[in-house]
């Protein structure tokens, strides 16, 4: 599970969260171009409160990527 | 500074936002020097939800030089109304951004004047080739130096580099009516350089104008677009207790209110200031407040920190009649729709019910005393483009009109009454002096005005220049006062026997004095004596222009399928109690 995370996809690609899995990104993703995909992160970093570096932020291809980057930073991807 | 909605609220709602059929319509173009992704977006969805129907043309990647000089580029096909032209230093400094201090001071000054005089020539160019108004950002100083605290000693240095580039910039399009410079040095100044710019972003995409605070750009340049359309607040309505000073007059009295020498009261004397600085560039006050007459007026009359006095409120409604009721009649008074209102109220109940009744007004949250200014000043609604003698001095009008209404009272009969104001009407031609007055009519009256064509300055110094066309105003002047141009038309040549009335419009501030028939009985003289037979016009219906729907027939033009048509052979009554110079 990584609910909050979901939601914050959500809401920043504006399709519900069932739609959501891990490997949702840019290619099953239609918004997800290089710079909505900077605007999520964006979202992503306040939300939680982490800063990712430049080449982690070129790794992140998907919804998966992303949980794994915030599971290595001990991030609550819950709540 | 009002909070923005995030970038990808607006994201989202650009991609819902309808193509609705509004009455105000705009093209824009953007052209940058680096990523402006969203840009587009967030001004479309912010056109939006003011009603206002917009089409929009993103140019290419920092293509703004090619699409300019290319008289065949996209961008004139688009043919836009706005453009807005986004560079930084980085695009005009190039390398010398990061190493300014690799060549010498000569270099230096000789690159910024060469680099002004091309991007003062790219705008002009802009404009000369398309009917566009043109907004160009200036360039943001970086806080940094390479040379750290020896910045300030070094002869034109890299700020200085930048700020004459700004200053030749500025002093070199100052007088183009058709070029405005955007300040985002400001800009970036307000929200700070380590919030505007960031690196990662920078990296990653280009991105110069960070993501978060793309919206905050483009509501500052929403003000162009407001402008542009006439769209501006004329009149800021307020309520006194806890508005204008602290505490209830009714309960504290005089003695017991808080204006000056006290924290509180200290807010309540700044904030009238700020109002004052706004009077004094025309835009209006009135005051609609619960309270005895008397007692509210003692304080506004006598109060020794009063900053605003009677004279700064041309309409003053302070009685216990609902708020409602007072906004329409403060509205009828002074002839300004409710749109064109903005009501500033402490108490939550007293705003939503004015919200609820009357949804065109704005209304705006006064609680916490020391906002007041910083909300009055971040409101970005009250922009012209262009600050006339007749702004400056509107208050003094509404005043004078105030007291003409007080005579109407008195005499009662509408003849008498006109008679008495001994009004006089002296036509001019359109020239340097009278063309940006005639611009802001046009661009601005919306109830007597028989075809509501908005045309921009430059259309109308064409069209003033045009043999085949009249363009002219008038100052309409009574006892009491000059009610300054308060009158505008165009008329078509159309052949040597048929004139067209393409535009004519009256300030509301004349309206009902008869003043447009008498024009209208100078424009046929003028046609019977050039052998013209036949003048013609229309009157295009818009939810405003009720008032001027009348004009024609009750003048004796005839309807031929659109047309109003009076045949110049025809007897006509000239208004007795107009004197016509």
């Amino acid at each position: 599970m990584a609910k909050k995370l979901f939601e914050i996809v959500s809401r920043v690609m504006n399709i519900p969260t069932t739609e959501i899995s891990e490997s949702s990104g840019s290619g099953s993703i239609p918004e997800w171009d290089s710079l909505n995909m900077y605007v999520l992160l964006n979202e992503i970093e306040k939300e939680f409160n982490v800063k990712f570096s430049l080449q982690e932020t070129l790794e992140i291809k998907n919804v998966g990527d992303f949980k794994k980057k915030l599971e290595k930073y001990g991030v609550n991807q819950d709540e | 500074m009002s909070d923005e909605e995030k970038l990808f609220t607006y994201l989202n709602k650009s991609k819902l936002s309808s193509n609705i059929d509004y009455e105000k319509k705009i093209q824009i173009a953007i052209l940058g020097g680096f990523t402006l992704y969203g840009l587009e977006e967030t001004i479309r969805v912010k056109c939006d939800e003011k009603k206002i129907q917009c089409v929009t043309y993103v140019s290419g990647y920092n293509q703004y030089n090619q699409e300019i000089f290319d008289e065949k580029s996209q961008l004139y096909k688009f043919s836009p109304d706005i453009t807005f032209l986004i560079i930084d230093s980085r695009n005009v400094l190039g390398e010398l951004f990061l190493n300014p201090y690799s060549v010498s001071v000569e270099e230096r000054k000789r690159f910024v004047q060469n680099k002004s005089d091309e991007i003062i020539n790219l705008a002009k160019t802009l404009v000369k080739k398309s009917k566009s108004k043109l907004i160009l950002s200036n360039l943001s100083i970086p806080s940094y130096s390479p040379i750290g605290i020896n910045e300030t000693k070094e002869e034109f240095g890299l700020h200085d580099m930048i700020r004459s580039l700004n200053q030749n910039i500025k002093i070199g399009l100052r007088l183009e009516p058709e070029i405005y410079i955007y300040d985002l040095n400001s800009f970036v100044t307000k929200f700070g350089e380590n919030n505007v710019f960031n690196y990662k972003q920078f990296f990653y995409g280009d991105v110069r104008i960070s993501l978060d605070f793309l919206p905050y750009l483009a509501d500052e340049l929403m003000e162009y677009v407001k402008a542009v359309l006439g769209l501006n607040k004329k009149c800021i309505v307020l309520d006194l207790d806890n508005t204008l000073w602290g505490g209830i007059v009714g309960e504290d009295g005089l003695e017991g209110i808080k204006l000056g020498d006290d924290p509180i009261g200290r807010a309540y004397v700044e904030f009238q200031h700020n109002l004052l600085a706004l009077n004094q560039r025309g835009i209006i006050l009135a005051i609609n407040s619960k309270n005895n007459f008397d007692d509210a007026m003692q304080i506004i009359k006598e109060h020794p920190n009063m900053v605003l006095k009677e004279d700064n409120f041309v309409c003053i409604r302070i009685n216990w009649d609902d708020k409602v009721t007072n906004m329409k009649e403060i509205s009828d008074e002074l002839n300004i729709g409710f749109d064109s209102m903005v009501f500033f109220d402490d108490d939550p109940v007293n705003r939503e019910y004015v919200k609820f009744n009357l949804p065109d007004i704005q209304t705006v949250e006064i609680s916490d005393p020391s906002n007041s200014s910083k909300i009055l000043k971040s409101m970005n609604d009250f922009q012209v483009l262009k600050i006339t003698d007749e702004d400056t001095t509107r208050n003094k009008m509404y005043l004078e009109q105030r007291k003409r209404t007080e005579l109407k009272t008195q005499v009662g009969n509408l003849q008498d009454f006109l008679k008495q104001l001994n009004i006089s009407v002296k036509i001019k031609n359109a020239d340097e002096f009278t063309i940006p007055r005639i611009s802001q009519l046009i661009l601005k009256t919306n109830q007597f005005n028989l075809t509501t064509r908005r045309y921009q300055e430059e259309e109308i110094r064409k069209f003033s220049q045009n043999k085949d066309k009249i363009v002219e105003c008038a100052q309409v002047q009574d006892k009491f006062g000059d009610n300054g141009i308060t009158c505008a038309y165009i008329i078509n040549k159309d052949n040597k026997q048929q004139w067209t009335v393409d535009t004519f419009l009256l300030s509301c501030r004349i309206i009902g004095r008869e003043v447009e028939n008498g024009i209208l009985c100078q424009i046929i003289e003028k046609a019977r004596k050039e052998g013209v037979s036949k003048v013609r016009g229309e009157y295009i219906k818009t939810k405003k222009n009720k008032p001027a729907e009348n004009f024609f027939p009750s003048f004796g033009f005839k309807k031929e399928e659109n047309f109003w048509i009076f045949d110049t052979k025809n007897h006509f009554k000239k208004p007795e109690h107009l004197v016509m110079l």
